[in-house]
């Protein structure tokens, strides 16, 4: 695998950070990979805008920050309208649909794949755990990091107790992508 | 509907048997009904149905709706042994808040079966958002209260003189609640995307 770049975005509160780091600490810790993160916070923690880069690679990285994404991944209008315009043509765009409309600022040859990952998440109890089905469905479109590697991510990312219903938010976003991706190919 | 993920489960008991835990689904009636019938009256005085009545438990079958009542069973060689129920309402200010109600078989009682139900259904409360839970326990059940405490739950009310026995003894009826928000309270500060010495 060459050098993937990963940039996610969204509001504070949507557990933007958290997700990144969850994607590369499955990359680098349960596959045997390396993998960078990159923080920015906004001036508040809830509401304002945040986002997280994600360099994933089977050689030692020697440049982290991401410019111009081969995957993008965003959880708010805001994110959608910041870093669209530096998603690689042809790359991914992973999009929180109930929250996000595509519009004519998608780059060319840009796969896109919409999940309505809020209301997954409230069906299954917890708004908060949006990030984690997002997180899911990160692995099940792009197949960037394995389910196992991404399971014991969150397993030892989430606060005790609370893994179960984790692991069902990251188990609906995961096959939510895969039967998409299934779907897109086909 | 609810998802099931963790059911069935099979548990051993303090002294070596196995019981079955499992959601009630609507071919239990039957077995229910057998199960509520063959409870003694003085385990069956502090529930608040009827359930020897076959209407009832037939209501109970018509009416299953695991987002609202989450009926949990305990399957010993075929038999019904134990049924523990966690009662949500979908509107109003308490719908954070699930009651559990549980009966144990006399066979199975003392022998940690009752420990297991509530352990398996404070977990299932957790996974679909309960943030806090309440049970009823009269004074004298010393076993149901210490059950409920191994698992978190601590005596937040007692409401005098609430319930009476067989007798006619007026008992009190201790309310003890487990407020497991706090756990979600973790994972709301690891969701917050921000840190005041990190920034860009």
């Amino acid at each position: 695998m060459s050098k993937t770049e990963i940039r996610v975005g969204g509001l504070g509160g949507q557990g933007v950070i958290l997700s990144a780091q969850i994607i590369g600490k499955a990359a680098s810790i349960y596959d045997d990979k390396e993998a960078t993160l990159i923080q920015s916070f906004g001036p508040e923690a809830r509401g304002s805008a945040c986002s997280a880069q994600v360099t994933i690679d089977t050689e030692t990285i020697g440049y982290p920050y991401v410019k111009n994404p081969d995957v993008l991944v965003v959880m708010s209008p805001d994110a959608y309208a910041q870093f669209i315009p530096t998603l690689k043509p042809g790359g991914w765009l992973l999009y929180e649909e109930d929250l996000i409309t595509l519009d004519e600022r998608v780059p060319q040859g840009v796969k896109a794949f919409g999940i309505p990952a809020t209301r997954f998440a409230e069906e299954l109890g917890r708004r908060l755990v949006l990030n984690i089905v997002m997180v899911g469905f990160f692995a099940g479109v792009t197949g960037l990091v394995s389910y196992e590697a991404i399971t014991n991510a969150v397993k030892t990312s989430v606060p005790k107790g609370t893994e179960d219903l984790n692991l069902r938010a990251l188990a609906r976003g995961y096959e939510y992508g895969c039967e998409l991706a299934r779907n897109s190919s086909s | 509907m609810v998802k099931l993920e963790g059911f069935p489960v099979e548990v051993t008991l303090r002294d070596g048997r196995s019981v079955v835990l499992r959601p009630m689904t609507a071919a239990d009636g039957g077995r229910l009904l057998e199960f509520f019938r063959a409870l003694p009256e003085e385990d069956r005085q502090f529930l608040k149905e009827d359930v020897t009545r076959q209407e009832v438990v037939e209501r109970f079958v018509r009416e299953l709706d695991y987002e609202r009542v989450f009926p949990l069973l305990a399957e010993h060689g075929g038999t019904i042994v134990g049924d523990a129920t966690l009662h949500r309402t979908k509107y109003g200010w308490s719908t954070h808040v699930a009651a559990i109600r549980m009966v144990v078989a006399r066979p199975f009682q003392r022998s940690g079966l009752g420990t297991a139900l509530a352990r398996h259904l404070v977990r299932h409360a957790v996974n679909v958002g309960v943030d806090k839970m309440i049970a009823e326990v009269v004074d004298n059940q010393i076993g149901a209260r210490r059950a409920f405490a191994k698992l978190g739950f601590y005596e937040e009310a007692v409401l005098k003189g609430q319930v009476k026995d067989r007798q006619g003894i007026r008992r009190d009826l201790v309310i003890m609640a487990n407020d497991v928000s706090h756990l979600w309270e973790a994972m709301e500060a690891l969701v917050a995307d921000y840190s005041p010495t990190v920034g860009e």
